[in-house]
């Protein structure tokens, strides 16, 4: 398959040669152009699929899709004949860029920044764009990725990106995205996201540091909208006394003034309903990361409009007596109480490629194969406010799209070509060059 | 039809020999009879509406249009397909404890003398079809301890879980977790020997050569105590039984390892003192040594596409199976953790992605395979005739990830059932309902607080080599 | 040798009764007679209206036709019930506090790899502490104490005591509960090996895996020691001298099946090891705890285990919070199906014992027996669960557990009903002499009371850290809660006595860890000094002034 694009590339002349090893620094990243998949069954999860249509793509967007569009000169085409095409694969709930490798390489690890309040720590500062683990989940169909630190209370702020780039801000949709605090939890931690956090182990003890924990977030957001507002006074009337800036606080001011989504990593029941009511008091706007306990929260997730990445669905039940599918059925069970949510792995790096089948497993256990896709296109996209740009199959928005050979979610199926705005994605990775080297070794 | 009784009267003779004991309580279905499904029997291809009949724990038959007695029960499995239960030859499931990690040999130590058998996760296993694991010591010391084979019997006692026959085996470790890289240096404590890879060497070297003199030293003695009563037995040692049991074939080594350099290594000791590494257990980097590995006829225990979650994982890529496979090595997908064994058909098929194995070789790494490496494949990892009946129903191919187990049998006994289990919850409410009720459970009025809950831990677990609770 | 030590031991102790007769300076009247009282002498019918007559601390009659013999002390037994004298089957009783561990009292790695209590060791052993068989309690049992006490106050009057902690815990005594000497009290030693299955900290064996193979190892060793000791006995010439050894030698009594082995089992599959490692080892064992020995009634009964039940029934001790996660089915089950252990053994013909269980609480011990006969225990089979049963199963039926002529005057006299709740022990004898009872369950210990709130500072090596206690006691209940920098959290396993030791357990947190505290002190001068006990570090020490006065 890789041959394919190569002789596919090859015809386009312009840039056959600067596409280089995409695991080390290739200093250029392949350049937009006409591109015109023909003939391929085309999932455009807004609409309809389109059985046999043709996808054009120009300038980094999706230029025409349809059933009866045609092939625009100069286009260099792909047929698709026996293959599908898909939006890529959106994934809320990663690391990714900010860790190579977890343990015994503390020099790899830019997660986490000290002391708890750290809405400044930018997650697009320290992505790194030749990280093995972007081109390892691009070549799988995951175009795009939420970035977000882990650390402390106020984590820092997240940043969606696409799967390519030199540098962060060529792989930057949104480079702040969303601000990320730990609600403090009311049990071990243990979800791979969020990293083991030291608690307390008595209840009583954890629910009053947990007050004291939620005061300290609750004055550093009262501070931040206090200096908003001097700052705003200020700039309307110059005859006031210039307030000093302060960065870690003006970084907040689009959260709390429920511009942008503040993103609560919470599992627990009571954590859940503690965020949600934070976020009232404050009036934010929440997006609840984690979620295992989301289906016992439905009614009040559904009237606050709440949103719940939900990545526990490849984890253990959190409760001896749970049902065994208690996560794997949890996104049915949203879907039905009308809860808005999407589906991610919650992992690091290592495991984002394994997106596609934490969708499935959601199919296998009541939620329609559609919405499962759109669990991990469309609704990602939605939450976090980029469904304009990202997510599905539709004249305008950014071209990033994958071509299969079967079902999206399916493991057996390939991926044979990939679009990241608009740009023509060599599908190997330093897995591929690894096997390459390997594999034939007698 | 003849041939077809004839085998069933065969399979009956021979297999009630060994049941007769525990036939009584099977009596409420001995007998079933799955109707008109798609048999993945993995070692004799895939065939389309057909029936599969067990018996005494065995199955019986295979064919088209299958009889079965008057009380036998019937499962219409049309549009579902049948898969051997899954054997994972890595798990740390049901046990008190997984390492003894004082010492670096402690082949003495048996996880036989741990087992729980009411691990909630064993139930959960077999809701993803597993019904066979390989219940493995640690990685906290170059020489562990021994193993269990077991059959996913939840509900019984742990004797009844032991998997009759299958070989002995030990677990050995190399690499990182040995070397006890992610423990802190604590001020005042001791480090453990070893500390490098190379220390690794010549401790199993060390405890091979002690063993092969401990074994003279018994030869000796047996010859010369027929004739003098008065000699002194040497001591019985249990570190260093089952390495002799190793040296001379009846043990299997399961070693876990991840680098080139220490894969060799093994295989070099192996080879000096005349016995064979069964299984390299993870062999992250097995596809730079895949013919080595022929070579010496190791099998290798791996996981599918697990990387980077330290650095002697850097290297592990998902063409791993295929490489391997291609090699003429036997290749099992593992789980080491409760979570990913329930998973580990998608983790099988994972192997037409990577490496793009073909469907037969793929849905061997979790049945067939793991059972040859554990020496059982004469029961269990293919649907035939007068192999265990060990096997779940599945309500589409195990390959797709739309699919989920339906019914999971062990030995002919249903042990998960996706239906009974709906059905059950209910009874479990009005049971806790109960039971809160009781006056032992009411809370007392000035009350301690609860412990805050704790979750458990997903995904991987690299063998552990937390400190155990006592 | 150890057959020899006991005659001697049982000799001298009976010997120091008759010679206690003339030196005894508390009681110099040695001869009782309880007259009209209802007698059960548990080996034979109830006698409705008799009387019992002890000289020499042994029966010397029972009946209903019995006379008072004229130069005894007479007790109008009218009203009352004698019953043989109660025997909690394990216990602690007469053992030292646990010795501290050695480690200091920092925090970080320190506290974290502390030792627990450390096993108590041997001098000379090859062994390292905890896996010592030849640790004896008669070499380190002490007269008299609190526990001792309440013990008696509920009836008990003779207990098998246990060393405290190890794998090779050692060897147990059956002690009667008075006796000014430790000599006077000990009725049989060494009566049983006792294993327990928990790992050593740091060393080998460290999990409890290692704590079989180490089981194993040393049995095993054993054999070879005997074996070695009498090939080399029979010609030492020629033949290189086999190190002496005394904690195998110890062994060799239990793998011979000599000397019974108890081994702590609560759990179904606890028991099940301990049933399998017997088999193995063809060891006479007795499973104490217990607690799902009903489970196992078929491998008990046919392998001849018995079982030294635990009366320490589980029951919920926290509070309701909304927060907390529901109790796990397998938890509500345990606890309601605890009570139904004994009535199950006794139904299906398994020998048992009633044993204590470490309750702090000994006034729930009775209550317990009650919720045991609530479902489904017979009375009667509760009352043998602590009379003839033990003295069965540790090998004293000749001496206790039944009232018959001959055997040793350790009686309980109760008010009603022993296992009534209204019932109050009246007298308990113990080696024919009465004992002096405190207030009984309750009464409580009046004159004293610790109701009211606290400043507490505790020091854990570190300097003082104040915290809040309030207390509030009723008789001699005791709950209350702590709060301050350690924590917050209700205080359990509470009691207080009535020579003021106030004893409760609390979790507390610790650099970042949260800890089983145990708090051991005296009331004197509206202060309570004494020890602070936390699992797995040093140990502190603390004192707590009273606010105001109680209310």
């Amino acid at each position: 398959m890789r041959f394919l694009i190569a002789s596919l590339l090859c015809a386009g002349s312009v840039f056959a040669q600067q596409i280089g090893n995409p695991t080390t620094q290739e200093g250029v990243i392949p350049p937009r152009g006409i591109f015109a998949i023909r003939n391929a069954r085309i999932v455009t999860v807004s609409g309809p699929d389109i059985e046999n249509g043709t996808v054009v793509i120009r300038d980094g967007k999706i230029d025409a899709v349809g059933a009866d569009v045609s092939v625009p000169a100069g286009a260099q085409t792909i047929d698709g004949h026996g293959l599908s095409v898909y939006p890529g694969m959106i994934d809320a709930g990663t690391n990714m860029g900010l860790v190579e490798v977890p343990q015994g390489a503390n020099g790899t690890v830019d997660t986490s920044e000290v002391g708890e309040l750290n809405p400044n720590a930018k997650a697009i500062i320290a992505v790194n764009p030749h990280s093995a683990h972007i081109a390892v989940t691009r070549v799988e169909g995951i175009t795009n990725t939420l970035t977000a630190p882990t650390g402390g209370l106020i984590s820092g702020q997240a940043a969606l990106i696409n799967l390519l780039g030199t540098a962060p801000k060529e792989m930057a949709l949104v480079p702040e995205a969303a601000l990320v605090i730990n609600y403090p939890r009311i049990g071990g931690g243990g979800g791979g996201f969020g990293g083991f956090q030291q608690q307390p182990a008595n209840l009583s003890e954890t629910l009053t540091a947990n007050e004291r924990q939620v005061e300290q977030i609750r004055k550093m957001l009262r501070d931040a909208e206090a200096y908003g507002r001097a700052q705003d006074a200020y700039a309307k009337n110059k005859s006031l006394p210039r307030p000093d800036r302060n960065v870690v606080l003006e970084s907040l001011v689009p959260y709390v003034r429920g511009e942008q989504p503040v993103i609560f990593r919470a599992d627990r029941e009571a954590e859940i309903r503690g965020a949600i009511k934070f976020a009232d008091e404050m009036k934010l706007k929440p997006i609840i990361l984690g979620g295992d306990d989301a289906w016992k929260v439905t009614s009040l997730l559904k009237e606050k409009n709440v949103p719940v990445i939900l990545t526990g669905i490849f984890s253990l039940p959190s409760r001896e007596d749970d049902a065994y599918d208690v996560l794997y059925e949890e996104p049915a069970k949203l879907q039905q109480a009308g809860v808005r949510f999407c589906i991610s792995t919650g992992d690091a790096g290592a495991e984002v490629r394994n997106l596609p089948l934490y969708a499935g497993m959601a199919a296998a256990f009541g939620l329609s194969k559609a919405d499962a896709l759109k669990a991990v296109t469309l609704y990602p996209a939605q939450i976090l406010n980029v469904a304009n740009r990202l997510g599905s199959i539709e004249v305008g928005k950014m071209a990033n799209l994958v071509v299969t050979d079967g079902d999206l979610l399916e493991i057996r199926s390939h991926i044979k070509y990939l679009f990241i705005d608009g740009r023509p994605v060599v599908l190997t990775s330093r897995h591929t060059e690894l096997n390459d080297a390997f594999k034939n070794r007698k | 039809m003849k041939r077809f009784i004839a085998r069933l009267l065969l399979t009956a003779i021979v297999t009630s020999l060994p049941l007769s004991v525990v036939r009584a309580q099977r009596s409420a279905a001995p007998e079933t009879l799955i109707r008109n499904a798609t048999v993945l029997t993995v070692t004799h291809g895939t065939l389309q509406n057909t029936d599969v009949l067990l018996r005494n724990g065995k199955i019986a038959a295979i064919g088209k249009n299958l009889n079965a007695s008057a009380n036998a029960r019937i499962i219409d499995a049309t549009g579902k397909y049948i898969l051997p239960g899954i054997v994972d030859c890595h798990s740390h499931s049901m046990l008190d404890t997984i390492n003894e990690g004082t010492l670096a040999v402690t082949s003495m130590v048996r996880t036989a003398d741990v087992l729980n058998p009411t691990d909630p996760d064993l139930y959960r296993e077999l809701a993803g079809g597993v019904t066979t694991l390989n219940l493995l010591h640690g990685s906290a010391n170059p020489i562990g301890g021994l193993n269990t084979v077991v059959k996913i019997k939840y509900g019984r006692p742990a004797s009844e879980f032991i998997f009759p026959g299958a070989m002995p085996g030990i677990k050995f470790a190399l690499g990182e977790n040995v070397k006890r890289s992610s423990n802190p240096n604590l001020p005042g404590v001791q480090r453990r020997y070893p500390n490098t890879r190379m220390g690794v060497e010549e401790v199993i070297r060390d405890a091979f050569t002690r063993a092969r003199d401990y074994k003279r030293a018994w030869d000796e003695y047996r010859a010369a105590s027929k004739n003098d009563k008065n000699l002194i037995p040497p001591r019985r040692d249990l570190q260093l039984e089952p390495l002799v049991e190793v040296l001379e074939g009846k043990r299997y080594v399961h070693a876990h390892c991840y680098v080139t350099s220490e894969i060799l290594m093994l295989m070099n000791i192996a080879d000096e003192f005349g016995f064979k590494v069964k299984t390299f257990q993870h062999v992250l980097e097995g596809y730079k040594v895949a013919k080595e590995i022929a070579a010496h006829g190791a099998g290798a225990s791996i996981f599918a596409d697990s990387w980077a979650y330290k650095i002697e994982a850097y290297d592990a890529i998902p063409y791993n199976a295929a490489i391997l496979t291609r090699a003429g090595v036997v290749v099992s997908m593992n789980s080491d953790s409760d979570e990913r064994a329930r998973r580990l058909n998608i983790e099988a098929a994972k192997a037409m992605h990577w490496g793009d194995l073909t469907e037969e070789q793929s849905l061997r790494l979790v049945t067939i395979n793991p059972a040859i490496q554990l020496g059982i494949q004469d029961r269990v990892g293919s649907i035939e005739v007068g192999k265990d009946a060990d096997l779940a129903i599945w309500n589409g191919h195990p390959f797709s990830v739309y699919s989920r187990v339906d019914t999971t049998f062990v030995d002919g006994e249903i042990f998960f059932d996706r239906q009974q289990d709906l059905a059950r919850r209910a009874e479990l409410a009005a049971e806790r309902a109960k039971l809160e009720q009781a006056e032992p459970n009411k809370p007392p009025a000035q009350g301690q607080s609860p412990q805050a809950p704790r979750r458990r831990p997903r995904g991987h677990v690299d063998d552990d080599i937390e400190i155990d609770q006592p | 040798m150890p057959k020899v030590r006991l005659r001697l031991l049982v000799a001298a102790s009976t010997l120091l009764l008759l010679i206690s007769v003339t030196i005894a300076q508390r009681n110099a009247i040695d001869t009782y007679a309880i007259t009209n009282a209802r007698i059960v002498p548990v080996s034979g019918a109830t006698i409705d209206r008799g009387t019992l007559v002890i000289r020499n601390g042994l029966i010397e009659a029972v009946g209903a036709n019995v006379t008072a013999p004229p130069d005894a002390r007479i007790i109008d037994g009218t009203g009352l019930t004698v019953y043989p004298g109660l025997i909690d089957s394990y216990t602690n009783l007469g053992l030292p506090e646990p010795s501290p561990s050695p480690a200091g009292g920092g925090g970080g790695a320190a506290f974290f790899l502390a030792a627990p209590p450390r096993p108590v060791g041997g001098p000379n052993s090859t062994q390292p502490a905890g896996l010592q068989p030849e640790v004896m309690v008669e070499e380190t049992i002490r007269s008299g104490g609190t526990e001792i006490e309440s013990s008696r106050n509920i009836g008990i009057t003779a207990a098998l005591t246990v060393p405290r902690s190890g794998i090779w815990m050692g060897q147990s005594a059956l002690i009667n509960l008075a006796g000014d000497t430790p000599q006077q009290m000990i009725v049989r030693s060494p009566v049983a090996m006792h294993v327990g299955f928990t790992p050593l900290r740091g060393t080998y064996p460290g999990s409890l895996m290692g704590v079989f193979a180490s089981l194993r190892q040393m049995m095993l060793d054993a054999q070879r020691y005997r074996d070695s000791m009498q090939i080399y006995d029979r010609a030492p010439r020629g033949i290189r001298r086999p190190e002496v050894d005394r904690s195998l030698a110890a062994l060799i009594p239990v793998i011979e099946g000599r000397m019974p082995v108890v081994m702590l089992a609560n759990s179904e599959r606890e028991i099940t090891r301990a049933l399998d490692l017997g088999t193995e080892f063809k060891l006479r064992l007795i499973i104490a705890g217990g607690r799902e020995s009903d489970r196992l009634t078929d491998r008990l009964v046919k392998q001849k285990v018995p079982v030294l039940l635990s009366l320490n029934l589980p029951r919920r001790t926290t509070a309701a919070i909304p927060e907390a996660d529901p109790e796990p089915l397998r938890v509500l089950r345990e606890r309601v199906e605890a009570q139904q252990t004994a009535g199950k053994l006794a139904k299906a013909g398994v020998r048992f014992a009633f044993e204590s269980g470490s309750l702090t609480n000994m006034s729930d011990l009775m209550v317990n027996v009650g919720r045991a006969i609530e479902n489904g225990l017979q009375p009667a089979d509760a009352l043998r669960a602590f009379t003839i049963w033990p003295a069965e199963i540790l090998g004293v039926e000749n001496q206790l557990g039944s009232i018959e002529v001959g055997k040793i005057a350790n009686l309980t006299v109760t008010r009603g009903d022993l296992f009534d709740r209204n019932s109050r022990v009246a007298h308990v004898f113990i080696d024919g002499r009465p004992v002096d009872l405190r207030p009984a369950a309750g009464g409580g210990p009046s004159r004293i009371s610790v109701s009211g709130q606290w400043t507490v500072n505790v020091n854990l090596g570190q300097g003082d850290t104040a915290i809040t206690l309030n207390l509030q006691q009723e008789g001699d209940r005791l709950t209350g809660s702590i709060a301050g920098p350690l924590g917050s959290g209700e205080i359990s396993n509470a009691s207080i006595t009535s020579a003021g030791e106030v004893r409760f357990t609390v979790t507390v947190n610790v650099q970042g860890q949260t800890k089983e505290a145990t708090f051991n002190g005296r009331l004197e001068n509206n202060q309570i000094r004494g020890s602070v006990t936390i699992v797995g570090a040093a140990p502190g020490t603390f004192t707590a002034t009273r606010a105001g006065q109680p209310n």
